[in-house]
C-alpha cells in the first residue's frame, strides 16, 4: 500500500470484516447444525446459496481478468488490479466450503442437500434413490468420491490459476519484468479452458444436481453469463468505494465506469438470451423429463400457482428489463449512485436467481395416502442473511489482506499510462 | 506522468502514487507497417480497382462463371423437374440444402461481427479487414438464400413466405422457426447491406474525387483514349454512389454518428439470425436437435466458420495485392486466435451435449450420440472434430500462425469441418431416428452436388466483381490506427502500439 493512512483504513475495514464474517458463519452454522439435527435442507441451502453468491463473483472476476489479458485491454489495468486482490477469496471460500462437504462425507444421511448421496432417500413416488432406474444409471458420476475429488479439483483450478495471475501482476510491480505480463497472457489463454470446465462441473455438481432428473447442456453457459453480471456489478460498487474512500481517488476514471458499465449491459442481455433460450426450448419441446423443473418453478402439484412464479417474474422484470432499460442510459453508466444503485440491484437480484436455482425442489408427501409431492417455497431464512453476510466478511478480509500487499494500482504494468489517462 | 482534468481531486497519497508508476516496456507490432504515410495508403487502396484489370482477375472470373453455371443448371434441372431430383426420401427430409444454407448463413457472420461487435469493442485491427468481410457475408447470404428459397418446391410461390393477403387465403405459419428464419435473415442481409454501403461512402468520394483530378489534369499521354474513357465512367459512377460526399466536418460526423448506430442495431443481429437458424433444430423433440447449449453454440461455430472464410479469402489477396503492411502478421494473429478461441467454444458445446446425452439418462440421445459418432456417419463426425476442435489448436504455435501457408490451408479445414457440422447435425438425427424399421441412408445426387458446388462459383463472381469495382479497406479507418494518427506522438515507431 502506497500511505500509512490508506494502510490504516485497509487494516480497520479488513479486520471489521474478518469480525462480521465469523459472527455471520458462527449464526449462518448454528443453522447448519439445526438442518442436520432436523434433516431439513433448507438451512444447507442457505450456506450454499452464500458460497454460491461469493463465489460467482470471484469467478466472474477471474474470468474478466484472463479475457483482459487475452485481448490485451488497456483501459481496465487499474480495475483488474482490483479483481485480483479479491480473487485471493478462492482459498478461504475452499474452506467455507468444508462444511457441506463434511457433511458429505461424514454424516450418516450425507443426502440432507443433496439427495442423490443418499440411497435410501424417499422420492415423490419413485420409491427411494437407489432403487430409481435415473439415479442408478448416472452413479458411475454422481457419487460421493468422485463429487469430493471434484470438489478439489474445481477449486484447485480456481487457486492456482488466481495465485499464478496475482503473482505475475504483483510480481511486475516490483521488478518490472515485461515476462511477466507475457507469462499472464499465456495463463490466461489456457485458464479461460480450464475455468470454463470448472465452472460448468461446479453448476452442474452445485446447483443442477440438487434436481438430478433433470438436464440441460445450457447450464454452465447460464452460470457463466450469472458470475460475469454479479462481478462487474461488484467492480462498479467495489471500485466507487476505494476511490471515495482515498484508495483509487483521483485514479478511477468516468470512462472506466462507463466502459464497465457498457459491459453490465451486454452481460444483462448475454443473461437473459441465456436464460430464455433454455426456457424457451424446453417449455416448445414440452418433453415432461425436463419441463419439471420448470414447472416447479411455477405451479404446486395440484396445478396451483406457488411462490415461485412470482420469483420468476421478478427475474424477467427485475433481474433483466429493470437494469436493461436503465442501462441503456448514459448516465446510469457515469453517474456515481446511479452505477451503484443499479449495480446494487443487479447484485440483489442475482442472489434471487441463485435463490430460485437452488431452493425450489420436490418434497415427500407427508401424507402417504395423498398423490403427489410438497414443493419447498420462496422463502428469506435469517440464515440466507447470516451466510450471504457471513462469507461475504471473510471474502472482503481476503481481499484487504491481499491490499496490504501490492499497490493499488499495477504502477508497472505496460499498459498503466493508457488506463490511468483513459477517457471515453 | 500526465492524466485528464477530470476526477483529479487527489491527495498526497495518490500523488505519491502515480510518481511512481513507470510503466514497462512492451513491443507490439503497429497496424499499419514500414512507416508508411497516409498518402501511400490511400494510393494503395485505390490502385487496386484504377489500375488495369490483372490477368489473375480474368482468369479467375472465367473459372468462376463457369463453376458459378452448375448452380443455374442444378437450379434449372429442380425448377423443371421436382424436389424429388433431390437425393431426400424418408426419413431423411432435410439434406443438403438445410445444411448448405446453414454452412452459407454461418460464413456470413464474420462480417457483422467485425463490422459491429469489434468497433463497439474499439479493436482497431478490424480496420484493415472488415470491408472485404461484409462484402463476403452479403454474398454469403446471397448463396445460403438460394436454398430454402428452392427447397420450397414451387419457388414461383416463396413469396407465401411473407404475410401478403393473398387470393388462397394461405397465410404463413408463424409458430415455425423456419418462418422466422425468413425475416431473420432478411433483416441481417438488409442491414449488413446497408452497413457496408455506407461505410464505403467516404472511399467512393476519394475514387471519384481521383478521377475527377486525372481528367481535369488531362494527363493521358500515351495511356490511350480507353483510359480516359474509364475516368469519365468512374466519376460518374462513384459520384452517383458517393451522394455528394465532400469530407465536410459535418458529413463526418453524421457518418461517425450512423455508423456507430447501425454497430448498435447490428450486434443483437450477430446473435440473433444463428440462434433462430438453431431453433429450426432445437425446437424439434428429435435426439440429437433438442438440447440448450444450441443458440450460443451455433453463433459460435458462425463467428467461427466466418473466420475461417476471413482468412482464406483476405490470405491469398495479401499476396496478390502486396498487402503485407496493412494486413500485417498482427492481424492474421488476431484471426487464428479468435479461431482458435471460437473453435474450442464449439469443442466445448460438442463435449457438453455428448455428456448431457448420458447424464440425462434418456436411451434416445444417448443413441443418437453414439450413432454420430461410431454410427453409420462415423467419417462426418470424425471429420467435423478434428477440423473443428483439433485443427485449430495448432494456433496456439506462433510460429504456425506466421507460416500464411499453413494458416489458409487450416482455414480451410475449418471451413470444411463446419459443413460437416451441419451435416452431421441434420443427417445422423434424421436416418437413425425414433423407428428403426424407417432407418435409412442419405446420399446427395447430382443435382445436389451440383448446385452446391457452383453457389462457391457465384460466391466468388461477387467477390471477383466487388474486388475490381470498390474500395477494399476503408481508407480513413485504416489511416486512424496509424502510428501518425497517434495525438500522442510516436511518429515513425514501429514498435509504437497505437489502436
Amino acid at each position: 500500500m502506497s500511505s500509512d493512512t490508506s494502510n490504516s483504513k485497509g487494516s480497520n475495514v479488513g479486520l471489521i470484516a474478518l469480525v462480521v464474517g465469523i459472527v455471520g458463519i458462527v449464526i449462518a452454522l448454528f443453522g447448519f447444525k439445526q438442518g442436520l439435527d432436523n434433516n431439513d435442507a433448507r438451512p444447507l441451502m442457505s450456506w450454499l446459496i452464500g458460497i454460491g453468491f461469493w463465489i460467482s463473483i470471484a469467478i466472474g472476476m477471474l474470468f474478466l481478468t484472463q479475457i483482459w489479458y487475452v485481448f490485451h485491454a488497456r483501459w481496465p489495468v487499474i480495475i483488474r488490479r482490483q479483481c485480483e486482490h479479491f480473487m485471493a477469496a478462492f482459498p478461504y471460500l475452499l474452506v467455507l466450503f468444508l462444511p457441506l462437504l463434511a457433511v458429505v462425507l461424514f454424516h450418516d444421511n450425507p443426502g440432507i442437500l443433496w439427495k442423490w448421496m443418499n440411497g435410501t432417500n424417499a422420492l415423490p413416488g419413485h420409491g427411494t434413490v437407489g432403487e430409481d432406474a435415473i439415479y442408478q444409471w448416472k452413479q458411475p458420476f454422481l457419487n460421493i468420491e468422485f463429487f469430493t475429488i471434484r470438489v478439489f479439483m474445481i477449486f484447485g483450478v480456481f487457486i492456482l490459476i488466481s495465485g499464478l495471475l496475482r503473482k505475475f501482476s504483483f510480481d511486475t510491480d516490483k521488478t518490472g519484468d515485461i515476462k511477466n505480463t507475457h507469462k499472464a497472457r499465456v495463463l490466461s489463454s489456457l485458464g479461460l479452458f480450464l475455468c470454463a470446465v470448472a465452472m460448468t462441473m461446479g453448476a452442474i455438481d452445485w446447483f443442477k444436481s440438487l434436481e438430478y432428473h433433470w438436464f440441460s447442456t445450457m447450464y454452465g453457459v447460464w452460470f457463466f453469463a450469472a458470475c460475469m453480471r454479479a462481478a462487474l456489478a461488484s467492480i462498479i460498487i467495489l471500485t466507487v468505494i476505494l476511490a471515495a474512500k482515498g484508495y483509487l481517488k483521483g485514479i478511477l476514471k468516468q470512462a472506466h465506469r462507463y466502459d464497465i458499465g457498457c459491459m453490465m449491459l451486454a452481460f444483462t442481455v448475454f443473461w437473459a438470451y441465456i436464460s430464455f433460450s433454455q426456457y424457451f426450448l424446453i417449455y416448445n419441446a414440452n418433453i415432461p423429463e425436463e419441463t419439471f423443473w420448470y414447472n416447479l418453478r411455477e405451479q404446486n402439484f395440484d396445478g396451483t400457482t406457488n411462490s415461485w412464479w412470482w420469483v420468476s417474474m421478478g427475474l424477467i422484470f427485475g433481474h433483466f428489463l429493470t437494469p436493461f432499460l436503465c442501462l441503456l442510459w448514459y448516465k446510469t453508466k457515469v453517474v456515481i449512485w446511479r452505477t451503484v444503485a443499479i449495480s446494487t440491484w443487479i447484485l440483489a437480484f442475482h442472489i434471487l436467481d441463485l435463490y430460485w436455482n437452488i431452493v425450489p425442489g420436490k418434497l415427500v408427501n407427508p401424507d402417504p395416502h395423498a398423490a403427489g409431492y410438497l414443493v419447498r417455497q420462496f422463502s428469506i431464512s435469517p440464515y440466507d442473511i447470516a451466510a450471504l453476510v457471513g462469507i461475504g466478511g471473510i471474502c472482503i478480509f481476503a481481499m484487504c489482506r491481499s491490499m496490504k500487499k501490492a499497490e493499488p494500482i499495477p504502477i508497472r504494468d505496460p499498459n498503466i499510462l493508457t488506463s490511468l489517462n483513459y477517457t471515453e | 506522468m500526465a492524466t485528464t482534468s477530470q476526477d483529479c481531486s487527489m491527495d498526497a497519497a495518490q500523488a505519491e502514487l502515480l510518481a511512481k508508476v513507470q510503466p514497462a516496456e512492451l513491443h507490439e507490432q503497429a497496424l499499419v507497417t514500414n512507416n508508411r504515410d497516409f498518402n501511400w495508403v490511400t494510393d494503395k487502396i485505390c490502385r487496386i480497382v484504377e489500375t488495369k484489370t490483372p490477368t489473375w482477375w480474368w482468369i479467375c472470373m472465367a473459372v468462376a462463371l463457369m463453376t458459378a453455371s452448375f448452380t443455374g443448371v442444378g437450379l434449372l434441372w429442380l425448377v423443371s423437374s421436382g424436389v424429388g431430383v433431390w437425393g431426400l426420401a424418408n426419413p431423411i427430409n432435410w439434406g443438403w440444402a438445410i445444411v448448405n444454407f446453414v454452412f452459407w448463413i454461418g460464413i456470413g457472420h464474420a462480417g457483422t461481427l467485425i463490422s459491429a461487435v469489434l468497433c463497439l469493442l474499439k479493436q482497431g485491427w478490424r480496420t484493415s479487414i472488415n470491408r472485404a468481410a461484409e462484402a463476403m457475408t452479403i454474398f454469403a447470404v446471397v448463396c445460403a438464400g438460394i436454398f430454402p428459397l428452392f427447397h420450397v418446391g414451387r419457388v414461383w410461390f416463396a413469396w407465401w413466405l411473407f404475410p401478403i393477403p393473398n387470393s388462397n387465403g394461405i397465410w404463413p405459419q408463424f409458430r415455425s422457426p423456419l418462418e422466422w428464419d425468413v425475416f431473420a435473415v432478411s433483416t441481417y442481409g438488409t442491414v449488413s447491406v446497408l452497413f457496408w454501403y455506407m461505410g464505403m461512402i467516404p472511399d467512393l468520394g476519394v475514387l471519384r474525387d481521383r478521377a475527377v483530378q486525372r481528367l481535369t489534369k488531362g494527363a493521358y499521354e500515351g495511356a490511350g483514349v480507353l483510359a480516359k474513357g474509364m475516368d469519365i465512367f468512374r466519376k460518374n459512377f462513384y459520384a452517383i454512389l458517393a451522394m455528394g460526399w465532400r469530407n465536410a466536418g459535418n458529413h463526418w460526423r453524421n457518418y461517425e454518428m450512423a455508423y456507430l448506430i447501425l454497430a448498435g442495431i447490428s450486434t443483437p443481429l450477430v446473435l440473433s439470425v444463428h440462434t433462430i437458424v438453431s431453433f429450426d433444430f432445437a425446437l424439434a423433440v428429435l435426439p440429437g436437435w433438442h438440447t440448450t447449449i444450441f443458440p450460443p453454440y451455433f453463433v459460435a461455430g458462425a463467428i467461427f466458420s466466418g473466420f475461417g472464410m476471413v482468412l482464406t479469402l483476405m490470405l491469398p489477396l495479401r499476396a496478390l495485392y502486396g498487402l503485407h503492411d496493412l494486413i500485417t502478421q498482427r492481424h492474421i494473429d488476431n484471426m487464428c486466435k479468435i479461431c482458435l478461441g471460437t473453435g474450442s467454444i464449439v469443442g466445448y458445446a460438442y463435449i457438453m451435449e455428448f455428456f448431457i446425452a448420458w447424464y440425462g439418462a434418456n436411451p434416445y440421445e444417448s443413441f443418437a450420440f453414439i450413432n454420430r459418432a461410431f454410427g453409420q456417419y462415423w467419417w462426418a463426425y470424425v471429420m467435423m472434430f478434428s477440423c473443428n476442435v483439433f485443427t485449430p489448436q495448432l494456433f496456439w504455435f506462433k510460429k504456425v500462425r506466421a507460416n500464411a501457408a499453413l494458416v489458409w490451408i487450416m482455414s480451410i479445414f475449418i471451413n470444411v469441418g463446419m459443413w460437416f457440422e451441419r451435416f452431421v447435425i441434420t443427417v445422423t438425427s434424421l436416418a437413425n431416428d425414433f423407428l428403426p424399421s424407417s432407418w435409412g441412408y442419405y446420399s446427395p445426387t447430382m443435382v445436389d452436388i451440383l448446385t452446391f458446388f457452383g453457389t462457391f462459383g457465384l460466391f466468388s463472381v461477387l467477390f471477383l466483381l466487388f474486388l475490381r469495382f470498390l474500395p477494399l479497406m476503408p481508407i480513413a479507418e485504416v489511416k486512424f490506427v496509424m502510428p501518425q494518427a497517434d495525438p500522442h506522438g510516436h511518429h515513425g515507431d514501429e514498435k509504437g502500439d497505437h489502436n
